[in-house]
């Protein structure tokens, strides 16, 4: 045989960061860290005392990691864009990033042509692909070490942790409690998924897009959705029903907002206490946290799918409208 | 035995909510049963059938969610 067996020497970095992991655990004994559902704060003082006139703005450790998945998108970007330029000089064929970003842009441009028509698949892609893609990235850098387990220490205000010092200024935080004098970890960087903002001002972003798509695909008529008056004086006990379900409507399309924001919230947050709770809960020799990792990987791609689908299946349902009802009337 | 009684109330409201948990369990294996089923016997619908079925299970499980939610206001004490 003149070519040569390739060594598949890679898999077995994962079997070693596995029992690196299950021996660590043993000698750094996992600590179950403070839950909160908002994001700490980097700094006690804010960093704007009266910020747009709304209140104080603190530094809390969303933001360091927002900074992180912007210039890691902005790479990605600039890297598929050199990619494919320099494809367009030679046979149109990329390769690398270009070629993977290729392949999942095709792929994602396909689902959304088959779902809401090639008519309208132009102007509901980008809002499709960029929530995906961005979603995407927040989950999964949720995920890489350091995240959630590196920051600043504090002092408690009520029941704290013992810390061993390391020398310098580095200490690592001890599982025992004390009622009086603890700290408290802060990490530097929290998932942007496990913020309320981030995934409440994406389900705002992705809810009047909506409303914009479907004010464009069919005017003002859109709002006869919300607002149904037209068999008011055709038919009037059958009218007024419709008016009524058109309100419930309303309802319907504000809890969009909420479930957008819940859904990825609580799947996200509750990753965060699972492998918080399981890494504790066993002690010093653990090898469950990687295993609950997998799942947080699998969660997230599912999660971020699913953000980006809805968006586009509720654009397709805006750009619809009730063509079958008015059919049914002749 | 010593402690809070609100925070045994806390503990068993959140867990109490999230009986709701139980009717998107069932919800979600409906939808699943169904997709599985077409699948079976359509194979082609695959794609078709697989993208509507995770729609499907989003809607569920946002039930499941807004349960969550109300559990963690009331173990983290939000409200």
């Amino acid at each position: 045989m003149d070519t040569q067996k390739r060594t598949p020497w890679r898999r077995w970095i994962v079997l070693v960061l596995m029992i690196a992991g299950f021996i660590l655990g043993g000698i750094y004994v996992p600590v179950q860290p403070e839950i909160t559902v908002a994001a700490e704060k980097l700094l006690e003082e804010p960093i704007a005392e009266n910020f747009l006139g709304l209140g104080p703005l603190y530094l809390v450790n969303t933001i360091p990691t927002l900074a992180v998945t912007i210039v890691l998108l902005l790479v990605l970007a600039f890297a598929a864009n050199r990619s494919l330029k320099k494809s367009q000089k030679t046979d149109l064929v990329p390769t690398g990033v270009g070629n993977a970003m290729e392949a999942i842009l095709e792929m994602l441009y396909n689902l959304t042509e088959t779902s809401a028509g090639t008519k309208w698949a132009k102007a509901i892609f980008p809002w499709f692909a960029t929530i995906m893609i961005y979603v995407l990235f927040a989950n999964l850098l949720k995920l890489i070490p350091g995240f959630e387990s590196i920051g600043v220490l504090h002092h408690a205000h009520g029941e704290g942790h013992t810390i061993a010092e390391l020398g310098g200024n580095w200490a690592n935080i001890l599982p025992e409690k004390v009622e009086e004098g603890g700290y408290i970890l802060a990490p530097f960087f929290r998932g942007i998924s496990v913020d309320l903002n981030f995934t409440l001002s994406l389900a705002l972003i992705s809810f009047f897009a909506i409303q914009v798509i479907g004010v464009r695909s069919q005017g003002i008529g859109y709002f006869s959705k919300f607002f149904n008056t037209k068999r008011m004086f055709k038919v009037p006990f059958f009218g007024a029903m419709d008016f009524l379900v058109g309100l419930l409507e309303i309802i319907s399309e504000f809890a969009k907002i909420l479930s957008f924001t819940f859904r990825l919230f609580g799947n996200m947050f509750a990753g965060v206490v699972l492998v918080a709770v399981v890494a504790s809960l066993l002690g010093k020799i653990s090898i469950l946290p990687s295993m609950i990792f997998m799942f947080e990987l699998f969660v997230g791609v599912i999660q971020a799918f699913v953000f980006g689908m809805l968006t586009m299946v509720f654009m397709a349902m805006a750009t619809q409208g009730h063509g079958d009802e008015e059919h049914a009337d002749h | 035995m010593d402690g809070n009684i609100l925070d045994a109330a806390r503990f068993v409201g959140a867990g109490l909510a999230m009986i709701g948990a139980a009717g998107a369990g069932v919800g979600i294996g409906l939808s699943v049963q169904g997709a599985l089923t077409g699948m079976a016997r359509n194979p082609d619908t695959y794609g078709n059938l697989l993208t509507n079925m995770i729609l499907g299970v989003a809607f569920s499980e946002s039930i499941a969610i807004y349960c969550l939610v109300i559990a963690f206001l009331m173990l983290f004490k939000v409200v």
